[in-house]
């Protein structure tokens, strides 16, 4: 590995358990080592995380980003290692020891209460610690923070009608309460729109300015060249090297990240798959309630046809989700039409279930792979039989384990067995299993949501290219929405953009402009 | 210096099988000394009513029961549905089967006590101990072969506790109404329900039995067979539970719906996505959990009882309140099947124990002083205690770490 070790001097202490000067280093890991069942997550790491920046933490799926995150914060305690905050030496068991030492983790997943207002949710998180706030002040606090910031939000609206945007925001801004001087964010930007996005960023680097530090971990190189001082890549649990982003070069991180397998990234459109005339899915003037009571679809009206992609853009919380939800029958539809073709015949399947329409043979991708695509407690062979259309009345484990040994090979799934609980593979590895799991049974058509969310640069693109390569070689159908724009260019034949539930233009792929897109999208 | 207490990723090792072992013989050396402490019982007396009960033939029919019961248990356990009622699916199944081995499998013929003597010894004919407030001595005939009339009882039986469970299962649904309160409310209307049954449709036919909440005794043709003279066991009873433990492992471990099961219970999600009904799957879960528990209703009936018997006190249901105690073995086989054999064992023990200490000790001072119950419960309940307090270490991990934190 040519990556330069360190670009610019950390400052190591002269001595164990003295306190760094200020502006230095405020958090100091050496040597941390993670070992899960069968895997070594976090193999002799190393880090410094400096007062005033913000530092962004890169790796591929499964390089051990969440699990160095989590020892940070107390989640997991490490098996080798030392962790010294502000010169020292210390050993967290709980959360609650990470923030009395002011550091804060903001995930993926908002942690608040949907039936309690904003400032409920945060005082009583205040209180979980031991703090005691008027909830006027609180109340202020968040109405000038989310002022500044430019993303309204008002403290005394119940959590259950914000937007995810919001609900992130909440939850940096509890962050920011607790007196945290280290936010650290697993991935918590990544499903937001790009100008939300860019908000954070204003956000997280006025409070490097006033001293605080950030840890910063996304799968976006460009958006951590962008928004983060320096950047350290780990990639299997090794620490690979860290440098400043001012000197980075997305061709050298991907590198760093990848290795020699960088040379596979690559954002040209895959090879058309040709759609022919027969239309799988047609749909009709679709209405489709959203979860506050108003349609999130309005009278979309759409069709796939064999052999095609059709790829959905829009920016998220614009009735793509409603729309996929559905198109395979998990939520109700108040007017219009879905047709599927069955025996060669367009039939009618609105409102049949979901058990009915996956059973032509439909896959299907969800948004939260977590909580609606696999179960996490159970292996890989489990999560493959508990689709009807793959397992029988009686399961042949043996049948399962090869498909399973088959998929693990197929898609360099990292796990220690077949039969290793989900629960103990990374976010991308789960991914892997998830989309590999639904191409097998789309002998008919596939429905997706943001298919590639959590995977890194190199095994996004290569899912892409198996999801493109079974609709040129099998001719199914496929639907996709996402809010990676790169994404849609690269496997749609025809896009499709959506905006405020309705469908604002088709255009087919090769004469798609982006910028008129992009511009479709926000308009 | 300080403990540091944190979770394991992978429960321990072997958990399953020391720390249920472990807590049997903590738990027990515990209640010895609370029974000394509260009751001046000698130590040496528990240790030998457990250590004879162990292998008593006693306990067998004890055991039988708690391992069917254990395996109906554990099934909607597993999908953290959580079946509190095993007491009224008892008590339904014990209803069914008299309903069939006492009015459908049987018919009865009034004689003058002249003409009953001409019925002894005939084949199919059972004389009931006592006459009718008339003077009519009743005999007892069978409709249908013997075999047929326990088969019926089975099956009655077993539908009656599916048909308890399902209304519970209905409402936790369709309703979203907790499970945990309707099945265990339930038991109390089944409990009433037994006894409007004994002084209603029921209720026997001869002087000794009508109005006195008592049912007309099972023809023995339709008895269950006892294994041997020193236990309440029968034939039928073991091959009923092999019978259940065998299908539970297969639906468990070799069927969709066994996987999907326990998937309900982490994941419900998912199910939905994948295109099952959780409905279906809550309902099924909680009737074939009952129809299982209905068949140890049949075992009481045709086993041990023979007769329904009005309960006096609705603490002392004829189910012994094995519907409960069966929750115990559930939990202490970790909610794995292939724990419930020895966890009815242990419990099956514990039980008998106290049976025999009681007896012990009424023969020592002259007089018990406590109640078989007590000495049960107290030992169950020490063991049950240690259990969740050491199962924690099968899922955390407590290590002293130098350095201050």
């Amino acid at each position: 590995m040519s990556a330069p070790e360190a670009a610019s001097k950390p400052t190591p202490f002269s001595k164990e358990g003295q306190p760094p000067a200020k502006g230095e280093v405020t958090i100091l890991v050496r040597n941390l080592v993670k070992r899960f069942p069968g895997v070594v997550a976090l193999d002799h790491v190393k880090f410094d995380l400096r007062k005033g920046e913000v530092h962004a933490l890169l790796g591929e799926n499964g390089a051990g980003k969440t699990t160095f995150v989590k020892i940070l914060y107390g989640v997991y305690v490490p098996d080798e290692g030392e962790i010294y905050v502000d010169g020292k030496r210390v050993t967290f068991t709980s959360p609650l020891d990470a923030i009395r030492h002011g550091i804060s983790l903001v995930s993926q997943i908002p942690q608040i209460i949907g039936s309690l207002t904003i400032a409920e949710n945060i005082i009583l998180g205040l209180e979980k610690y031991g703090m005691m706030v008027k909830i006027r002040k609180v109340e202020n606090f968040i109405r000038e923070q989310s002022e500044r910031i430019g993303i309204k939000i008002d403290p005394n609206t119940e959590v259950w009608k914000l937007s995810y945007t919001q609900k992130q925001l909440v939850e940096l801004l509890r962050a920011v309460l607790l007196g945290a001087h280290v936010i650290m964010l697993d991935e918590a930007v990544t499903f937001l729109p790009i100008r939300e996005k860019r908000k954070f960023y204003r956000f997280m680097r006025d409070f490097a300015k006033q001293g605080g530090s950030v840890i910063l971990i996304t799968h976006k190189i460009p958006e951590a060249m962008e928004a983060a001082d320096r950047i350290t890549v780990l990639r299997r649990g090794k620490y690979v090297g860290t440098v400043n982003a001012k000197e980075a070069t997305l061709d050298l991180i991907r590198k760093m990240m990848f290795g020699a397998r960088s040379s596979e990234i690559t954002y040209k459109r895959l090879p058309s798959s040709k759609p022919d005339d027969k239309v799988v899915l047609e749909v009709k003037d679709l209405w489709v309630m959203g979860d506050y009571g108003a349609f999130a679809v309005k009278g979309v009206k759409l069709q796939v046809r064999a052999g095609e992609v059709l790829g959905i853009a829009g920016v998220a919380g614009n009735g793509q989700l409603e729309l996929i939800q559905a198109i395979v029958g998990l939520r109700k539809v108040r007017k219009g039409k879905i047709l599927i073709r069955t025996n060669g015949d367009l039939k009618d399947m609105t409102n049949k279930g979901v058990g009915h329409i996956r059973k032509l043979g439909v896959g299907y991708i969800p948004d939260e792979p977590l909580k609606y695509g696999v179960s996490v407690e159970n292996n890989i062979e489990e999560n493959l039989a508990m689709l009807p259309l793959i397992a029988k009345t009686v399961i042949n484990w043996r049948k399962m384990r090869a498909l399973a040994k088959k998929i693990i090979e197929e898609y360099k799934v990292v796990t220690p067995s077949s039969k290793t609980p989900v629960k103990l593979l990374s976010g991308g590895n789960i991914m892997k299993v998830l989309v590999s799991r639904e191409l097998t049974v789309a002998k008919k058509m596939l429905v997706a949501y943001n298919p590639t969310r959590a995977l890194d640069e190199v095994t996004a693109i290569n899912v892409r290219k198996i999801i493109k390569d079974k609709v040129i070689k099998d001719r199914i159908a496929v639907i996709m929405a996402s809010e990676d724009l790169d994404e849609i260019f690269q496997v749609s034949d025809t896009i499709a953009v959506m905006n405020s539930g309705r469908i604002v233009g088709v255009f087919p792929a090769e004469k798609a402009d982006r910028d008129k897109i992009e511009k479709l999208m926000v308009m | 210096m300080r403990l540091v207490v944190t979770r394991r990723i992978k429960p321990l090792k072997f958990g399953g099988i020391i720390i249920p072992f472990l807590s049997i013989i903590l738990g027990v050396f515990l209640a010895t000394i609370a029974l000394y402490a509260l009751a001046r019982v000698p130590p040496g007396l528990v240790y030998s009513s457990i250590g004879v009960s162990l292998v008593s033939p006693q306990m067998l029919q004890t055991f039988v029961m708690l391992v069917i019961l254990g395996v109906a248990l554990i099934i909607p356990f597993n999908a953290a549905i959580w079946n509190i009622g095993a007491e009224g699916q008892i008590i339904w199944g014990m209803i069914a089967s008299a309903f069939i081995g006492l009015c459908i499998a049987v018919h009865y013929i009034y004689v003058s006590p002249s003409a009953a003597a001409q019925y002894s010894g005939v084949p199919g004919a059972f004389i009931l101990p006592t006459p009718t407030a008339t003077g009519k001595e009743v005999v007892a005939k069978l409709s249908m072969s013997p075999q047929a009339g326990v088969a019926l009882m089975l099956i009655l039986a077993s539908l009656a506790g599916a048909m308890w469970a399902l209304i519970a299962s209905l409402m936790r649904a369709f309703l979203d109404i907790d499970e945990v309160a309707t099945t265990l409310i339930m038991n109390y209307i089944a409990y009433y329900l037994y006894n409007y049954v004994v002084y209603g449709p029921l209720q026997g036919v001869t002087i000794s039995t009508s109005g006195f909440g008592l049912s007309n005794p099972l023809h023995p043709a339709l008895q269950f067979s006892r294994i041997s003279v020193s236990t309440t066991a029968t034939w039928e009873g073991v091959g009923i539970m092999i019978g259940v433990f065998i299908m539970a492992w297969f639906i468990l471990r070799h069927t969709t719906f066994g996987l999907r099961l326990r998937i309900l219970g982490s994941n419900p999600n998912a199910l939905k996505a994948a295109g099952i009904s959780v409905r279906k799957y809550i309902v099924a879960v909680l009737t074939i959990s009952g129809a299982i528990a209905g068949l140890v209703g049949t075992i009481f009936f045709a086993g041990n009882m023979y007769q329904l018997m009005k309960i006096k006190t609705i603490t002392t249901p004829p189910t012994h309140n094995i519907g409960y105690t069966a929750i115990l073995v559930s939990w202490l086989s970790m909610l794995d099947l292939r724990g419930v054999p020895f966890a009815a064992y242990i419990v099956a023990s514990l039980f008998q124990a106290g049976i025999n200490l009681q007896a012990s000790l009424g023969s020592i001072s002259g007089g018990a002083m406590i109640s078989s119950g007590a000495l049960t419960y107290v030992l169950i309940g020490f063991v049950l205690t240690t259990f969740t307090i050491l199962r924690v270490f099968s899922e955390y991990r407590i290590r002293i770490v130098r350095g201050r934190g």
